[in-house]
């Protein structure tokens, strides 16, 4: 699902009056499925991993016993379809990413609908409208309600100010100040001056931002793009950044190589997910010496990147009312607060606003920098990563493959784009 | 005659459970997957058609093609390397006869450990910026490798990361067949007067063919069927050049919903497979003594 999160900004006032008011039960009792048992399955990124870390206080306060599934984001999918195909009930609930899977999960009907759990049964301070009535129009399918945000996350450039001081530059301001800034940092420094993802499948979370900045988009007219002018220009920059100025062996970069490069100091600029702010800042050395902006703008403006993972229901769980009641503490205030001190952006508005939170930032300059930054994104950004199309998760291994055939020489980009939009006007088609 | 049909009718109660294993465990995936693999699937992973198409679609696949020329060429490279350096170091287990017992553990470990938790060992040691591979080749005055990032590279380096766990597995195999060679052979080479290498090449080596070829032919299924350890590593890349048959095959049916078109792909695979281990077991009839 496409959302520009400007529009969403302003969907969100339209829709504050049509969304159904949230009907708060009064009897409502955290213990109502105490014994009972679910089983969650989570992505072992930042975010599941603080969730999990703190799920002991979920059982003390329901009594239900929660079994944890945990694996790294690819393997939670292909353990996700294994259970679903099957039409199994071995996992109640599950995170999920709207803006890759939301369309085609939907469409295959793995989400329960859970509009008249949010309705009819939440607890008297879940504040379901806190998250805007946007954010959750984003999860809704043919009107049924899939999921509940978790967070807010996009890609940030993450930069050393003492090497940028070092070298007496400036932070970029645009996409030709960023090669500019790349070519006299590798004259003047040894670290690597601009590392970002390279594996394919990953390419798209940080390419699509080049993308739009550039001035280009997927499809245009039902057919791919990627070899307008504009996309190929994309093309070029973000493959030749890497090529010219990124780590060696960096086809098969992802937010793990990007972080580990980053944190110990060998990257000099790292175009890198927001949700990796916290292992990057582990130890505390790079809170010294990093500061953090959105992707800086091009001829086609700034449109960074921003997405959203989401807690989602199964429709084949035997558990749904337990389940629901998981999904309520994980996105709860108190829960996105908690969250929201160990880097995790919040997606209610409110928490962002909150004593705890600003206090936090403020301990910070990089911190503040980075919620700065994350606003931008939110006001400004495009969830479109890969092609709006169902089968979205095929169509960015295509996208990543032409800028991989760029950075191993397999061609000019005229050929590379030509590969690609061959490949997925073959998938839109198939759509 | 009631004892004989009564023996019979026991023989049959008690392999019974045997026999239903096999068949739910073994010939119905197996069967479900031809099946499926005559099914077209949409995007949302919907059947939408039944024939042949995933068929006919494998052979206009250059992807497949690839597929097949990545699982044949590390197969290869992979089964001379572990034969070569198995059978060594075999010799050299079988020779020193006094090696302590930590040497011959150490000696056989890598194949103990999983290869998830080999596959991420090797992946920090290899990593181009920040492993210790290149950092011992920087520090000897080399230059430095791109190893799994590097298209001519990435194949030799699985081999030589399978080798590394799979030789002593091929070595203790190996050394079971040394043990078992007859002394007579060689005390009659001893009295004529032969050349260690000669002993080598005209005894021990055609001896050894049976015990040989049983290590090619496990270790062929599993070569053939290579996936954790690209899995964790490469996925594949970069750019389809570790993409072999069966990672392929993974990624078309669990990650695109391709499940159709996955299960041609793992029934051909699996036909090759089958073919090999026919090939090498007529092979082993040959050379037994």
């Amino acid at each position: 699902m496409h959302i520009t999160f400007r529009s969403a900004a302003y969907l969100s006032t339209a829709l504050a009056v049509c969304w159904p008011a949230v009907s708060v039960a009064q009897e409502f009792d955290w213990r109502a499925h105490e014994g009972e048992t679910i089983t969650f399955l989570a992505n072992s990124n930042p975010l599941g991993q603080l969730i999990v870390a703190n799920a002991d206080e979920f059982r003390e306060l329901t009594g239900i016993n929660l079994v944890v599934d945990s694996y790294q984001e690819q393997q939670m999918r292909q353990r996700l379809m294994t259970v679903m195909n099957a039409r199994s009930n071995e996992v109640d609930i599950f995170m999920t990413l709207p803006s890759r899977e939301g369309m085609q999960f939907a469409s295959a009907g793995w989400y329960a609908d859970i509009s008249d759990f949010i309705e009819n049964n939440v607890s008297p301070d879940y504040d379901a409208q806190g998250f805007g009535p946007a954010l959750m129009e984003a999860a809704t399918f043919d009107g049924a309600l899939t999921g509940v945000p978790l967070n807010i996350e996009g890609p940030l450039l993450y930069y050393r100010t003492d090497v940028f001081e070092e070298c007496g530059l400036e932070a970029p301001a645009t996409l030709d100040a960023l090669v500019d800034a790349a070519a006299s940092l590798s004259d003047c420094t040894d670290l690597t001056p601009f590392a970002s993802r390279g594996l394919a499948p990953a390419v798209p979370y940080t390419f699509a931002g080049f993308l739009r900045n550039m001035g280009g988009e997927y499809m245009h007219d039902g057919q791919s793009a990627l070899c307008a002018p504009e996309a190929q220009q994309a093309l070029t920059l973000y493959s030749d950044l890497l090529r010219d100025y990124g780590p060696p062996g960096v086809v098969n970069y992802s937010f793990q190589q990007l972080t580990a490069l980053y944190r110990a100091g060998r990257s000099a600029m790292s175009f890198q997910s927001s949700n990796e702010f916290g292992p990057i800042m582990e130890g505390g050395v790079r809170l010294e010496d990093t500061a953090i902006i959105p992707l800086p703008e091009g001829p086609g403006g700034s449109h960074p990147t921003v997405i959203g993972w989401s807690l989602a229901i199964s429709s084949h769980s035997s558990n749904p009312d337990a389940a629901w009641y998981f999904l309520q503490w994980a996105t709860g205030p108190e829960m996105q607060a908690r969250l929201a001190l160990e880097g995790i952006a919040p997606p209610r508005e409110a928490i962002a606003e909150s004593e705890d939170y600003r206090a936090w930032l403020s301990e910070s300059e990089v911190r503040q920098q980075w919620h700065d930054a994350l606003t931008v994104l939110a006001n400004t950004g495009s969830s479109e990563i890969g092609y709006p199309i169902v089968a979205n998760p095929e169509s960015r291994e295509y996208i990543g493959q032409a800028v991989a055939d760029l950075l191993l020489g397999n061609g000019t980009v005229e050929e590379a784009c030509a590969r690609a939009d061959t490949a997925l006007n073959a998938l839109i088609a198939r759509d | 005659m009631r004892v004989e049909n009564n023996q019979r009718r026991q023989m049959a109660m008690m392999s019974l459970p045997a026999l239903v294993f096999t068949v739910s465990m073994i010939a119905f995936p197996f069967i479900y997957t031809i099946w499926m693999s005559f099914q077209t699937y949409s995007s949302t992973g919907q059947i939408t058609g039944w024939g042949g198409g995933n068929y006919r679609r494998m052979i206009d696949d250059a992807q497949f093609w690839n597929g097949i020329w990545i699982t044949f060429y590390l197969y290869a490279l992979s089964l001379v390397m572990q034969l070569v350096l198995g059978t060594g170091l075999a010799l050299l287990l079988f020779r020193a006869k006094r090696l302590p017992g930590i040497l011959r553990s150490l000696f056989i470990s890598p194949f103990l450990m999983p290869p998830v938790v080999a596959g991420m060992m090797w992946l920090v040691i290899l990593d181009p910026s920040l492993g210790a591979a290149n950092w011992i080749l920087t520090s000897l005055g080399l230059p430095p490798s791109d190893w799994l990032a590097s298209p001519m590279m990435v194949v030799p380096t699985l081999a030589i990361i399978d080798t590394w766990q799979w030789t002593p597995y091929v070595a203790l195999i190996v050394l079971g067949g040394l043990q078992s060679l007859p002394p007579s052979v060689y005390e009659a080479a001893e009295i004529d007067g032969a050349s260690r290498r000669a002993v080598f090449f005209r005894i021990t080596l055609p001896l050894l063919l049976p015990t040989l070829v049983t290590a090619m032919v496990l270790r062929s299924v599993d070569l053939l069927r290579f996936f954790d350890l690209i899995y964790i590593t490469t996925q594949g890349g970069p750019s389809n050049h570790s993409m072999t048959l069966n990672i392929y095959g993974f990624r078309q049916g669990f990650e695109f919903f391709q499940l159709g078109y996955a299960s041609a792909l793992m029934v051909t695979l699996s036909v090759m497979v089958l073919g090999a281990v026919i090939a090498l077991n007529r092979l082993r009839a040959g050379v037994e003594w």
